[in-house]
């Protein structure tokens, strides 16, 4: 790679960042998801994780069921344990399994999606039929089998969403790979001399990231709500606190008609934020990746 | 009848945006006469289309309308809701380009023909309504079999037929063709030029016609008028503003389709250099100067003012 | 501007087809070096798909595509470059002009000069100072300066044949005589062929050494500008030209109808159903019947000048049916 080529890259690394910086709700969106991050991160550090154990609970003498006010910060729920410690370490696993979910999700489905919709013929109807078997699968019983096969740890969730949610992402990618390679710059660098590497890498994926990146930051929350989803089912990680685990709880041992609304607002609205943090950072991604949609200065 | 049927005057639209006001029109005023033919030429971003669309009300909601459009002597921007649907189609009818866009790839075109005649009740039935669409589809060389086929079924000059049918449903008084043959083949141009021809010598309709194309326009039209920035800077007769015009623009813009056979443009392609201008941001003076050849210095401080030059009919430039 | 006898391109017999539908069917021309030959059609005569069969984009059926002095062959033959009509779909909305530009260097690999080789296409193309278009993006500019970009993009690779597809068919009336002005310059200053498909007769008086009429897959006639133009031969060049606006006319002969389905290929001479010749009674018994029965093929007129026609050309010594103006 030539000097002016790399010089040329950094160069545009540093105008996404600083247009990045310069979008309001890009901005806004970095600093929540940082916030969540650092604590998800420092975990260790903000609670002791002995304070998740109802043995320790118990032994510390904590109240049941009692509000904010009388145990700070969060109060705590029907088994004496804090909800801010349960707030700070389910975070750690709702926002790795989110990521880590999304991440093979949209690598299978972009992989597939890119080749199948490029390649075409044969290929693509191979791939595309396989797609639709792993669509028409039934979630659940997949997943239940899954993680009964498997065993119930967090990595074996994250493969369990991963396998199971890649094809939706698959078509649309697929959709709208034959949809750029009819446009005329196709032909055009066709016509230059380009080769299939050169039109995947510079022509259909840079217009196709805005989808990609679009559909990422709707799996995130959907791999999130996934995680809920199995752990409600008790296929969930037994070791590890999840948000998800926190409102399953809280929901079975009736918060809601105790009115103990701080067992589960802290967890949904901590689900909330970060959904709405990776939708603000997406919306401004996709718009400094399509130069179309800047504003007029 | 040959009185007035419209009458535009000292129209002014600006679309408000983020960016600031953008001026669309600046200032126009013409008269159509019951029967007439005006063609409106001009580039893209003149304001031409912009124009046409405000004749209807159709513009969108951030258009700033000022000035006054009367049609049959009611005003066209005081009319209530109701009047206003009334109005449309039944006494003026627009032709969109895109052919293809403008129907309804689920519904046969029969029943898109029959579908204005029926809201506005101009049909007492839906027989007298078929009965209509199939002799209107004869007219225009259509099979009465077309009634029955979907847009897609339909060759491009098909489709443009079916549009025109369509907006001729109601038997309007004004019909506006907003670049109807664009998109067309050189045969199937002269097809639908040659029906509308037909039209104009059979009933008494005005007609708007617009393109950036001047030849086409000083084939069906008595009048021409030419935009340039948002203004009329020339209206006059068609062939004779086509053949000799006044403004240096128009002149440009004849001499970019050649006359075969005519050795001047043999090999030497006329063109206009430059761009035009952004509605956002006109130049200072007679919004043209910059790419005119003919520019003086005086253009570049006033705006010069439409004015009947020595030819006899109206120019907007300081050498008319 | 004289033009050099060799070709730079050859299409032997070429056929294209799309299942039972042939769009190119049989058609033989050549390009001439320093030439600029417009390909005149209306659509569904095939025009676009021979260029795109001879910049190779598509697979031709049978036939052969010569190229003069190729060094490498499928499309990324950097002796033959396309322009395209629409400039905004044909540049990618994500590069800069600068990538646009420097694309087809960095494919074929040659990266020394970049900068000066960009900046000079750019220029040459009408783009000055290149240097204020390196960073901007094509919803940044012009129409017409799009085009231009486009046309700077093939240029940088220093064609022999330039292959434009209705290069002003979407732009306005007053850039259409710029670009055409430009196309024209790059002729006489590189010595570059042009083969420019157009339904637009007035840009072929403007620019064009030599015009070839397609007609459902076939060339139905081919000369020098001035003996298509100004003394057309074939039937259908004549109704063609009758139509254009600009022509102080000839009587209008609006033909019916739109040119068949390429599917459905008339038996006999292919413009027959529509031929108003034939329709006006005043073609011989014995000619019309080869009209309706027998192909005619492309026969000589004049020197450089063919037609594919039984009535007008086909028949010698006094028995052609008379030309209606003379």
């Amino acid at each position: 790679m030539s000097s002016l080529a790399a010089q040329r890259r950094r160069a545009t690394a540093g105008r996404v960042w600083s247009q990045f910086r310069g979008s309001r709700q890009g901005a806004v969106g970095l600093i929540v998801l940082f916030l969540f991050v650092a604590m998800a991160l420092l975990a260790p550090v903000l609670v002791d994780a002995r304070e998740l154990n109802p043995v320790f609970a118990r032994a510390a003498g904590n109240p049941q069921w009692a509000s904010p006010d009388v145990f700070g910060p969060l109060g705590t729920d029907h088994l004496r344990r804090s909800v801010w410690a349960q707030f700070v370490w389910g975070s750690r696993v709702s926002l790795f399994v989110g990521l880590a979910a999304t991440v093979l999700t949209i690598l299978i489905g972009s992989v597939v999606g890119v080749v199948s919709g490029f390649v075409g013929g044969r290929v693509d109807a191979i791939m595309m039929r396989v797609t639709e078997w792993f669509l028409v699968i039934p979630f659940l019983p997949l997943a239940i089998v899954l993680a009964s096969v498997l065993g119930r740890n967090v990595w074996n969730i994250i493969f369990v969403i991963g396998v199971t949610s890649w094809p939706s992402t698959a078509r649309l990618v697929r959709a709208q790979v034959l949809t750029v390679k009819q446009r005329l710059f196709v032909d055009r660098a066709r016509s230059l001399g380009a080769g299939g590497g050169h039109l995947v890498f510079r022509h259909i994926l840079p217009n196709v990231s805005g989808l990609i990146v679009a559909n990422a930051t709707l799996a995130v929350p959907i791999s999130i709500l996934t995680e809920t989803t199995l752990s409600f089912l008790g296929l969930g990680d037994p070791s590890s606190p999840s948000w998800g685990k926190t409102l399953e709880e809280a929901f079975v041992n009736g918060a809601i008609i105790r009115n103990a609304w701080w067992y589960f607002l802290p967890a949904g609205l901590g689900i909330l934020a970060v959904v709405l943090a990776f939708t603000l950072i997406g919306r401004s991604l996709e718009e400094i990746a399509d130069p179309r949609l800047g504003r007029v200065r | 009848m040959s009185g007035t049927l419209l009458s535009v005057r000292d129209l002014h639209i600006t679309y408000r945006t983020s960016a600031g006001p953008v001026p669309a029109v600046r200032g126009v005023s013409f008269e159509l006469r019951r029967g007439e033919t005006l063609g409106l030429a001009g580039e893209s971003g003149c304001g031409k289309s912009t124009l046409a669309n405000s004749l209807l009300r159709l513009l969108p909601g951030d258009a700033l309308v000022e000035g006054a459009v009367e049609i049959d002597g009611e005003d066209l921007f005081s009319l209530s809701p109701g009047r206003l649907r009334a109005v449309r189609w039944v006494k003026e009818a627009i032709i969109f380009q895109g052919a293809l866009h403008a129907l309804n790839p689920v519904q046969t075109v029969g029943r898109q023909v029959r579908e204005p005649m029926l809201l506005h009740e101009t049909a007492s039935s839906d027989r007298e309504a078929k009965d209509r669409s199939r002799e209107l589809f004869e007219k225009f060389g259509l099979a009465p079999r077309h009634l029955d086929a979907y847009a897609h079924q339909l060759s491009g000059g098909q489709r443009q037929r079916v549009l025109i049918a369509m907006a001729l449903a109601c038997d309007p008084d004004l019909l506006i063709a907003d670049e109807p043959t664009t998109a067309l083949d050189l045969m199937v141009q002269a097809q639908v030029l040659a029906l509308i021809e037909q039209l104009r010598e059979e009933s008494e309709l005005s007609l708007i016609f617009i393109t950036h194309d001047l030849s086409v326009l000083t084939y069906v039209c008595e009048r021409l008028a030419i935009m340039y920035a948002g203004r009329i800077v020339e209206q006059g007769p068609g062939h004779q503003v086509f053949s000799s015009p006044q403004h240096p623009y128009t002149r440009a813009l004849a001499a970019a389709f050649p006359t075969i056979g005519d050795q001047s443009s043999r090999m030497a392609p006329s063109g206009l250099a430059g761009d035009p201008p952004t509605p956002g941001s006109l130049p200072e003076g007679c919004p043209f100067h910059p790419r005119c050849v003919l520019a003086q210095d005086r253009c570049r401080d006033a705006e010069p003012p439409l004015r009947t030059g020595v030819k006899g009919w109206e120019a907007a430039c300081v050498l008319v | 501007m004289r033009i050099g006898v060799s070709p730079v391109v050859a299409v032997e017999e070429v056929e294209v087809n799309f299942g039972s539908s042939r769009a190119v069917d049989g058609v033989t021309l050549e390009v001439l070096a320093g030439e600029v030959l417009a390909l005149v059609g209306e659509s569904g005569s095939g025009k676009t798909t021979l260029i795109r069969a001879i910049q190779g984009l598509q697979p031709v059926s049978s036939g052969e595509i010569i190229h003069a002095a190729t060094d490498r062959d499928g499309p990324g033959r950097s002796g033959v470059q396309m322009v395209f009509q629409d400039p905004t779909g044909a540049l990618n909305p994500r590069h800069t002009i600068y990538e646009i530009v420097a694309e087809g260097l960095r494919i074929r690999g040659e990266g020394d000069d970049e900068e000066a080789k960009v900046a000079e296409a750019l220029s040459r193309a009408g783009l000055r100072p290149p240097e204020r278009f390196f960073g901007l993006y094509p919803h940044q500019i012009s129409g017409g300066q799009r085009q231009r970009v486009v046309i700077a993009g093939a240029m940088v690779m220093e064609p022999r044949l330039l292959l434009a597809d209705e290069p002003v068919a979407s732009l306005d009336a007053s850039i259409r005589g710029e670009i055409l002005a430009l196309m024209r310059l790059l002729v006489v200053e590189t010595g570059l062929s042009i083969l420019v498909v157009t339904h637009d007769l007035g840009l072929a008086w403007n620019i064009a050494d030599r015009v070839a009429v397609m007609y459902l897959g076939r060339i139905v006639e081919i000369g020098s500008t001035e003996q298509i133009l100004q003394s057309p031969r074939h039937p259908y060049t004549r109704a063609l030209l009758s139509v254009v606006p600009e022509t102080e006319r000839m009587d209008q002969q609006i033909l019916v109808g739109e040119i068949p389905d390429s599917r459905r290929i008339p038996n006999g001479c292919r413009f027959h159903p529509r031929c108003p010749l034939l329709q006006s009674g005043t073609v011989p018994a014995e000619t019309a019947n080869r009209c309706v029965s027998e192909d005619p093929g492309l026969m000589s007129v004049d020197d450089g000048w063919e037609a594919a026609c039984w009535a007008t050309v086909g028949v010698r010594s006094g028995s052609s049916a008379p030309l209606p103006d003379g």
